[in-house]
């Protein structure tokens, strides 16, 4: 741990990351604290901001702020878990294809070449359609379809390892393979792990936004993206309530900003380690 | 086989696998997903109607046949340009997408081509300048757009420069009753707004990587030699970088058509432009599932067909693809 938080010092832009993404969580963990409604409490409809309703209240006369801060645990969870079982299939593949080459490599390539492909949004539309609109649904939708720049990267990353003497050394010894990939391979493939995890994250949490700006969102758990979709189709936006549908996007611009500044190398640091 | 031909073929072959594959899916998803498979193929509207027809749009599917059967009557009246039928809007799948694909397309190819050559320009540009401010102002501000939802960025723009200052419509494709190059020009006044905001969605990504490349390129020893010869920075930049940033910047615009598409849906919906986004979003709303998979299969077939144009073009631009053949 002292060694992950001396790495993310010693970029400013990852401190920067780090610092943004540690806010967000205590508002998503704290929400009970800091919202000052019940964000399921109704009221009057359409409120403009006032000192009782920082930012008004929306078409039923939920707070808007109150809102907000509930829908930060909503969309840092799709977020976080997505890019969890994004990165876990990319991985996994990523490492079986770059260590075992052969057929398993030809296919591992051939259907992420497919995923690439296919336009990823009118898919996620459909299977989402299909399944009933909850979280867990579209947690599975945008985390089945993201996993394949992460193949790649760790792909071309094992090819590299798997030449290099160490693992030769570990070979020789009888290693096996689980061994080899597990404790010399995977570790070394840590740093490209991390920076793809939070890349993840990021295209995740953007991608639930998209799903959700469609309506095909959870309606019990209403996150940013879904905000600003009963925003858009319940007059917030046609009504220029800004209040109602920006600070919401703000609130996706910034948290996937803090993902991809903590995905960021620090670019001076590395090439001072090079020479 | 001279290498551009196997080249060619070794791509033709996974295209078709990869067309193939589509099909197949396109036509599972409605028989494996939870529900009646007949309300999956024909819409939540089918419900509607009285249950006796249905048992005949069963039989009509084929539902009660075993799947192979089902496979190749599928294969069948795809052949026929027969996507299926949309109950909600009693009009065929086929019909309703032919003038929706058209202004898709018209709101896609600009937005790709101006994305890239921006991207391509500004890419090099903040690479060249590696670290200095016109590299740090140029990276943040594509940050910005990279980490900005794509229908964020359409409602800004038109509740900036449509409502607020009035400068744009407010949505929609055309004024009406006009010909000629006015009627085009009238369009392209329409479509200004919408292109604008899809182009620097899609120039953000391909800036920073054409930003890391060119980055990258700069410490390899070829650019030292040819500095060592006396070349000029702006020779060296246009010849021997830009050059070698070229053939996977091809590959990624290629990549990029199917974001693109993703992304020109959502922001048809909000300029209320009619695409296949709105398309889209009706039948979401509706549950009507015959034009979200129809829309599905043409958007796919379009962006592999670009990614084929985008593969041929790569072995133009880059000799070492079948540079042994002349």
């Amino acid at each position: 741990m002292r060694q992950y938080l001396a790495d993310i010092s010693s970029s400013r832009l990852r401190l920067a990351g780090f610092i943004v993404l540690s806010l967000f969580l205590s508002l998503a963990i704290l929400a009970p604290l800091l919202a000052p409604h019940d964000p399921w409490e109704t009221g009057s409809p359409y409120l403009p901001p006032s000192p009782e309703h920082r930012l008004g209240t929306n078409d039923i006369g939920h707070d808007i702020l109150s809102e907000l801060i509930y829908a930060s645990r909503v969309s840092l969870a799709i977020g976080f878990l997505a890019g969890l079982i994004s990165i876990f299939i990319g991985t996994t593949l990523g490492l079986l294809a770059g260590y075992y080459r052969g057929w398993i490599e030809e296919l591992v390539m051939a259907i992420s070449d497919v995923v690439l492909l296919v336009p990823g949004l009118p898919l996620m539309i459909i299977l989402a359609a299909y399944l009933s609109p909850s979280m867990w649904n579209i947690v599975l939708v945008v985390g089945l379809l993201w996993w394949c720049s992460t193949t790649r990267v760790v792909h071309s990353r094992v090819l590299q390892l798997k030449e290099m003497p160490f693992v030769e050394a570990a070979r020789s010894l009888g290693a096996g393979d689980g061994y080899i990939i597990l404790h010399h391979i995977l570790i070394n493939c840590k740093e490209i792990i991390q920076a793809k995890f939070a890349l993840a994250v990021a295209s995740a949490m953007l991608t639930e936004a998209s799903l959700s700006f469609l309506g095909l969102g959870d309606p019990l758990n209403i996150s940013w993206g879904e905000m600003i979709h009963f925003a858009f189709s319940r007059g917030g936006f046609a009504n220029d309530m800004w209040w109602w549908y920006l600070p919401p996007g703000l609130m996706i611009c910034v948290s996937v900003l803090g993902f991809v500044m903590i995905s960021m190398e620090g670019e001076r640091t590395y090439k001072t380690a090079e020479i | 086989m001279s290498g551009r031909k196997a080249y060619i073929l070794g791509k033709l072959i996974r295209y078709a696998f990869t067309f193939i594959l589509i099909l197949s899916l396109n036509f599972a998803l409605p028989r494996m997903m939870p529900g009646d498979p007949i309300v999956n193929l024909l819409g939540e509207e089918a419900l509607h109607n009285d249950p006796r027809m249905i048992e005949l749009l069963r039989a009509e599917h084929g539902l009660d046949k075993p799947l192979h059967i089902q496979f190749s009557g599928y294969l069948r009246s795809l052949a026929r340009m027969d996507l299926g039928y949309s109950i909600h809007k009693n009009l065929s799948v086929a019909e309703l997408m032919a003038n929706s694909l058209f202004w898709t397309l018209l709101l896609v190819f600009p937005s790709v081509v101006i994305g890239s050559i921006m991207a391509l320009l500004f890419g090099s540009l903040a690479g060249f300048k590696n670290n200095s401010l016109i590299d740090y102002l140029l990276t943040a501000l594509a940050l910005l757009f990279y980490t900005c939802p794509s229908f964020l960025l359409a409602m800004l723009f038109l509740s900036i420069f449509a409502f607020h200052l009035g400068l744009f419509p407010l949505g929609n494709l055309t004024s009406g009753g006009r010909e000629g190059l006015d009627y085009a020009l009238d369009v392209a006044w329409h479509l200004f707004l919408p292109v604008a905001a899809l182009s620097l969605l899609g120039a953000s990504y391909k800036f920073l990587v054409v930003r890391n490349s060119v980055t990258q390129i700069f410490d390899e020893q070829f650019i030292v030699a040819a500095r060592a010869k006396g070349l000029t920075e702006r020779c060296i930049l246009l010849r021997h970088v830009i050059r070698n940033v070229l053939p996977p910047f091809i590959s990624m615009v290629a990549l990029s058509f199917g974001f693109m598409v993703s992304g020109a849906l959502i922001v048809e919906i909000v300029f209320s432009l009619n695409g296949m986004g709105t398309l889209i979003y009706d039948a979401v709303v509706a549950r009507d599932y015959p034009v979200m998979q129809g829309c599905f299969l043409v958007l796919t077939v379009f962006v592999m067909a670009a990614n084929f144009a985008a593969d041929m073009l790569y072995a133009v631009a880059d000799p070492r693809i079948g540079g042994n053949d002349n």
